[in-house]
């Protein structure tokens, strides 16, 4: 109904314009523009233009491509205003920094005469205080800008301008590398220029922060005036190259003691490498070289410069913690190897820089920039980082705070992304650099820790001594590496990737002493999982075979998890048996892993844990038969179909034998939330019974119905055969006659209870109810035919395309997403998840109908660029619902290409067809590879879809964030509607289905000789005949699982008035305005006529004002 | 109760109990088309607009019972619409929606009465009463399920029926083929003489065909100005799709998709 009003106006807004004085000019312009657009295609071409074309061939993907980078790649620079301001502004910085004078005055570090003498606290950890130091300021000479503003290659958002100030070498005594007095000098200066720069009104606002190490702190400040806006600044120090010899932090060296650090006997002991602190020396050491070797790499080379931003972008959205200075570092390393060079396209780089990242091991082998003699050996950094790759001197590791979950995200992000590259049906451009990844789409399952203090301290009670001393004061990093190391050794093949997830970065104002401002920051630690689909759901984790030494270590590791079993296979090993009664909760067997092992090795309780997994799997099992999951019901009736297709292809004694069978419903392809349970016999008291059918009993007090019982439909297809009558009505009778034979041959021969009706028959196995239907191709042409001035004409009508979609095109898509589910079990939850959040929002079929929603379903698994398909139904749900809020449905068409049929050339007509069909007021549009792909939505609809969608999501992320009920998004809101039409909920099929019902046990199941009453859905009726009469004037809104209130909501023009006219006087009544007769909409009719029409059923009509 | 006229059509109150309160209003007059055609006899039909979904033919005869005795009552949706085919093998159910209405009284001094009334009867009067709701399902449901022997004798009477009708049409088409009295004869689709079947799609063929041979005819890259149009050609396409590209980007440069973050 809402469709029809939509066409309507548009056709009225088409009318107006068209009659409008400028419609004269409106034909004229297209005229004139393709007149010049033709003599432009045709003007003879410049060698710059054909370069350009052939270029784009050749060096990019393709030219939307080129584009589209172009386009982002402005998008994202640095605006000419701003560099102008920054440089202006830097000018003045520097000056006043220079003006900063030595101090003769030496401070003892461990006192606080130095933070009274500055009136500013020093960035550093009380842990750190307690060391002796002697700190004499001297005036740093060098102030530069590096990193990505110096290189050019900066992103406009969020840009941080990295200023590094050089300290004298003098500041540090030999000593000084050990023990955290390094970092602590450090601290100090930093705290000396914070001081010095506290009084400038350069600046606005001066914090202190640190991002990898919480040793290294730095300032950020932000600009005064607009240049704050668009830009921050970052003052990092470091040190001259001669304050140490390099090799004094080669990783084999120890130079945090062991009587330091633990307390206790200051021994001679010098004790075991400690390689994560020396880079956080280093790092201070190598800055400047580094920074050097990158600008001669990147000198003059604009497309290497293009791909390192292309590079940040894409890592940025994918919510990866890897810095731009990594990936400039990278390519620089790949210029050097000579995989690329700076003649290539941006494309053509990235491109190779992927593909070298997906083929790369920093984790096992590592790589180094650095060519020369006498540094350590790169075997000796692969033992004590996770990730390494070596900078230009051979003894800094760029990566040395890089998790393996980070890297391993990397790797497995590239190679995804050559993937999109090397798809051609996939514009590739958008999943890659436009989509922000977040964690609750990318991960099947999260692992939030409630307070990560306690987590710290059970971890670092458990994890060795040398571990302890080489993290030192990083805590975080320690335990994020040994967690993510427990995790994936216990979840092994279950998951593809576990990326820890972390929120630590903080800045705090240079006032406040560091613990102080920890005190109300608090750092947040999860950990994400992508699933591996095929291990995911295993049962048991198969350990080695009990007799050889492994078995040992396998025992030690799960504890008293793992037992000795037997297999079928006959071998003996040990294992762990995981509990899952339901595939449901099989989904969630990786989040009972990780609470066990939690405990085990570091005791830390279920309660400390929040698992975000699969959360909403629950709706989808059904409540009115105990609680199972409804894919184990679809399975049942998809099992019970599938003999009964033997058996009718196995029919004799037919004149044409039955060639195929299609079914048709949703629940063959496990997309129907409440499929059909095998029907409860004893003779329902309230039938009567006529052939083989039951009829109802009509009673006159109160109104019963027996129970609601749906049939499942399908198509039968007969041996061809030239003999169908060319006029459709004895068409439709021939076909009577087989509904009657095949219905008495199924009885004759497998004793099936069966009813012929002259439109389809019913036939009843194992309780289930079939509805099969005989279709030939010719009756849609007898529909379509026409004679018109003596030529027969193929006309569609809409009759004949209703038929065909549901004997033709349905039947097709209904066997693809059978395969489909097949291939991603949880395809079918996921649409249920959809089809029952559809109608919680009142946006049940017809509004969206099935076949929509199915499809919609359908296409987070068949593009789910940039992501792999999901695994849980959870994820898919939210999925659809970003999509649904994301997609740009005004230009895009969602094409479904099932077993990738299409070719690049079809799925371009395809969309193009699509979207010249629509026209502009559509909504959404979807086409398949198999057909046409039914009714889409309308823009009214799609509106409030789209709305309730965003609703719906931020609801969910607020709920992984914190608390709050997730399946709040399952509540319909009745508020808004200018109606309620209650009914009987007695009546109400699916009754026991609402969500806030509770279990309940089925009856038991008897074996019955006759067919229930069937498809009777008193609500679904009522709907259509209201939707009928009076959709001219009303929206009708219900919720088709058990909902027994319909909202109602009048169409805005009703409360107009109009003239009468023979062909619209429906519903209206003469009403005077100001003397005047005129004609208005009877509404209290209508309402009252609500009531007629629904006798029995209607409880009240409620009115609201 | 008030009357009023509109136009020149009678506005009155039509309810489907005694004690219905918001009542929808009908407005009615005599029928004067130019050609009424026998159902519809000038005179004696009265013409009503704006009948309510659920009404039915006993109904509105019951609403006008005062006037005098109702022939026939027949529901439209249309203004002077042709009546429907019969024969129907399946009938087409009607969803129930706003119509008009003939009403054709037995005497033409009722249609005048009826036009002076005040007041309707409600339509649920005389006994009767309007299947609505629960009542009308349960009854659709339990008149659908056939006993298969029913069922097989419609469909044979209804077979029987359409081939007597075939072969009366065939012998028809037979006689046309005789010589007429003035010597004529009418050539058929099953005559002696083939003709060619007059549909959409033959005829879509046939031009194609004649299209195609005159495309033969025509040598495709044989003079010099053709090679050098083909290769403008390959040019134009090129820069065609850049052109398409480039509008793309601006439709989806308009809808702001190129901020990364």
């Amino acid at each position: 109904m809402v469709k029809r009003d939509c066409k309507l106006s548009i056709s009225e807004n088409e009318a107006e314009t068209n009659i409008n004085e400028n419609g004269k000019r409106r034909i004229d312009d297209p005229k004139k523009e393709g007149k010049k657009r033709i003599k432009n295609l045709y003007r003879q071409p410049t060698a710059k233009e054909l370069n350009r074309l052939q270029e784009t061939e050749n060096l990019f993907n393709s030219n939307l491509f080129r584009l589209q980078i172009d386009e982002v790649l402005q998008e994202v620079k640095v605006k000419e205003k701003t560099d102008k301001r920054f440089i202006e502004w830097f000018t003045n910085l520097k000056t006043h920094l220079l003006t900063i004078a030595d101090d003769e005055q030496e401070y003892i570090l461990s006192e606080k005469t130095l933070a009274k003498h500055l009136k500013v606290k020093l960035p550093i950890s009380p842990k750190l205080s307690k060391t002796k130091a002697i700190f004499k300021f001297f005036k740093f000479h060098d102030i530069d800008i590096v990193g990505s503003y110096a290189l050019n290659n900066s992103i406009n958002s969020k840009l941080i301008v990295d200023v590094l100030i050089t300290v004298p070498a003098c500041t540090y005594t030999k000593n000084d590398s050990i023990n955290y007095r390094y970092h602590q000098k450090r601290a100090a200066y930093l705290a000396y220029i914070a001081s010095h720069l506290r009084s400038s009104d350069l600046i606005e606002d001066l914090k202190y922060s640190y991002s990898d190490s919480i040793s290294k702190p730095f300032l950020i400040l932000k600009p005064s005036g607009k240049l704050g806006n668009s830009l921050s600044v970052k003052i990092d120090l470091c040190c001259e190259e001669d304050a140490y010899k390099l090799h004094r932090f080669s990783p084999s060296r120890n130079n945090l003691r062991d009587a330091w650090y633990f307390g206790g006997e200051d021994t001679s002991d010098v004790g075991t490498p400690t390689p994560y602190y020396n880079c956080s020396v280093l790092a201070d050491l190598t800055a400047k070289l580094n920074h050097e070797f990158l600008t001669q790499t990147l000198k003059n080379c604009e497309n290497l410069k293009q791909a390192i931003v292309l590079l940040k972008i894409w890592a940025r959205q994918r919510g990866l913690r890897v810095n731009g200075y990594i990936l400039s570092m990278l390519v620089s390393y790949l210029v050097q190897l000579k995989r690329i060079n700076n003649i290539m396209s941006s494309y053509q780089i990235v491109r190779n820089v992927w593909i070298y990242l997906k083929t790369s091991d920093w984790d096992t082998n590592g790589v180094t920039l650095n060519k020369l003699e006498g540094s350590p050996q790169l075997e000796e950094f692969a033992g004590t980082f996770p990730v390494v790759f070596l900078d230009k001197t051979g003894f800094y590791n760029i990566c040395w705070n890089m998790d393996k979950g980070t890297y391993n995200s990397l790797r497995r992000e590239s190679s995804l992304a050559v993937d999109m590259l090397d798809n051609p049906k996939l514009n590739s451009f958008i999943p890659l650099f436009m989509v922000t990844l977040d964690p609750l789409m990318q991960f099947e399952y999260i692992l939030r820790f409630k307070n990560l203090n306690t987590i710290k301290e059970l971890v670092y009670q458990k994890v060795s001594k040398d571990n302890k001393l080489n993290y030192g004061i990083d805590d975080l990093s320690l335990i994020i590496t040994s967690l993510h190391s427990l995790m994936s050794k216990g979840l092994q093949d279950r998951v593809h990737l576990i990326l820890p997830l972390v929120e630590a970065n903080f800045s705090w104002p240079v006032k406040m002493a560091l613990d102080k401002a920890q005190h109300d920051f608090k750092e947040k630690l999860s950990f994400g999982f992508v699933m591996n689909p095929e291990n995911a759901l295993n049962l048991v984790d198969r350990g080695p075979p009990a007799n050889l030494p492994e078995a040992e270590q396998f025992r030690l590791f799960w504890g008293d998890k793992s037992e000795l079993r037997r297999f079928q296979d006959g071998s003996i090993t040990e294992a762990c048996v995981w509990s899952a009664s339901s595939v449901a909760q099989r989904r969630t067997i990786s989040s009972q892993i990780v609470d066990y092992l939690l405990n085990l090795k570091y005791g830390i309780a279920q309660s400390e844990l929040c698992h975000v997994c699969d959360d909403l799997g629950s709706v989808t099992s059904l409540r009115g038969a105990g609680g199972v999951a409804g894919e184990e019901l679809s399975l049942k009736v998809v099992q019970t179909f599938d003999t009964l297709r033997r058996d009718l292809r196995g029919l004799t004694q037919l004149p044409l034998d039955v060639t195929a069978v299609y079914g048709t419903s949703p629940v063959f392809s496990y997309c129907d939330p409440v499929p059909p349970a095998a029907a409860t016999s004893a003779p329902d008291p309230t039938c009567w019974r006529r052939a083989s059918t039951c009829l109802i009993k009509e009673s006159n007090d109160r109104p019963v119905l027996p129970e609601y019982t749906p049939v499942n439909e399908a198509v039968i297809e007969l041996s061809h055969s030239g003999k169908w009558p060319g006029e459709i009505n004895a068409f439709r009778c021939l076909k009577a006659a087989f509904h009657l034979q095949i219905a008495e041959r199924l009885n004759k021969q497998y004793g099936l209870v069966t009813q012929a009706y002259p439109q389809h028959l019913d036939v009843m196995k194992d309780g289930l109810v079939f509805r099969l239907r005989v279709f030939h191709p010719k009756e849609v042409t007898l529909m379509k035919r026409q004679v018109d001035g003596g030529v027969v004409k193929i006309r569609e009508t809409q009759e004949s395309e209703d038929f065909q979609w549901s004997s033709v095109e349905l039947p097709r898509i209904r066997g693809a997403l059978h395969a489909l589910h097949q291939k991603y079990p949880s395809y079918g939850p996921a649409a249920c998840l959809l089809k029952r959040w559809l109608s919680c929002q009142l946006l049940s079929p017809p509004h969206v109908p099935d076949s929509a929603a199915e499809l919609l379903a359908a296409a987070v698994f068949l593009q789910p660029a940039p992501l792999q398909p999901p695994v849980t139904p959870t994820t898919a749900f939210l999925r659809i619902l970003k999509m649904l809020v994301e997609k740009d449905w005004k230009n895009d068409v969602l094409v479904l290409d099932f077993n990738d049929e299409l070719s690049c050339e079809d799925l371009f007509e395809l969309e193009k067809s699509a979207k010249a069909e629509g026209g502009e007021e559509c909504g959404l549009r979807i086409v398949t590879s198999l057909g046409r792909a039914g009714r889409g939505l309308c823009g009214r609809v799609l509106r409030r879809l789209v709305r309730v969608a965003a609703a719906a999501l931020a609801l969910v992320r607020d709920r992984v964030e914190g608390e709050g009920d997730v399946m709040g998004v399952f509540v319909p809101s009745y508020r808004g509607f200018d109606a309620l039409i209650h009914v009987h909920g007695s009546l109400v099929p699916h009754q026991a289905e609402r969500l806030d019902a509770l279990p309940r046990v089925p009856r038991p199941r008897e074996p019955c000789d006759v067919i229930p009453v069937v498809d009777l859905h008193p609500l679904r009726r009522y709907l259509h005949e209201l939707r009928n009469a009076y959709g001219e004037w009303a929206v009708f809104f219900h919720d088709e699982y058990g909902g027994d209130v319909i909202a109602v909501l009048w169409d805005p023009r009703v409360h107009d008035t109009r003239e009468l006219q023979v062909n619209s006087a429906s519903a209206l009544k003469p009403v005077m305005v100001d003397g005047e007769m005129k004609y208005r909409v009877n509404l209290d009719a209508l309402l009252e006529d609500f009531r007629v029409m629904g006798e029995g059923l209607v409880r009240d009509v409620v009115v609201n004002c | 109760m008030k009357t009023k006229y509109v136009h020149d059509f009678k506005v009155l109150e039509l309810r489907i109990k005694e004690d219905s309160v918001n009542p929808h209003t009908i407005y009615f007059k005599e029928h004067s088309v130019r050609d009424h055609t026998k159902d519809q006899p000038s005179g004696r039909t009265l013409f009503i607009l704006n009948v309510p979904p659920y009404a039915d033919e006993k109904g509105i005869a019951n609403a006008f019972s005062n006037a005098g005795i109702i022939e026939s009552v027949q529901f439209s949706t249309k203004p002077n619409a042709a009546v429907a085919v019969l024969n129907q093998f399946i009938k087409e159910i009607l969803n129930p929606s706003f119509k008009m209405c003939y009403l054709v009284f037995k005497k033409v001094s009722d249609l005048d009465k009826a036009l002076t009334l005040s007041e309707l009867n409600p339509m649920n009067s005389n006994g009767h009463h309007i299947s609505v709701g629960l009542k009308k399902w349960t009854k659709e449901y339990n008149d659908s399920v056939l006993m298969p022997k029913d069922l097989k004798s419609y469909i044979d009477t209804y077979m029987k029926n359409y081939d007597e009708n075939v072969a009366k049409a065939l012998d028809k088409d037979k006689n046309l083929e005789q010589e007429d009295d003035e010597g004529w004869i009418t050539v058929t689709k099953k005559g002696k003489v083939n003709s060619f079947a007059r549909t959409e799609k033959v005829e879509n063929k046939i031009l194609a065909k004649e299209e195609k041979k005159r495309g033969r005819k025509e040598l495709k890259n044989f003079y010099t100005f053709q090679i050098r149009e083909s290769k403008m050609k390959h040019i134009v396409a090129l820069r065609q799709k850049f052109e398409e590209d480039k509008c793309k980007i601006a439709q989806i440069k308009q809808s702001r998709r190129f901020k990364p973050f």
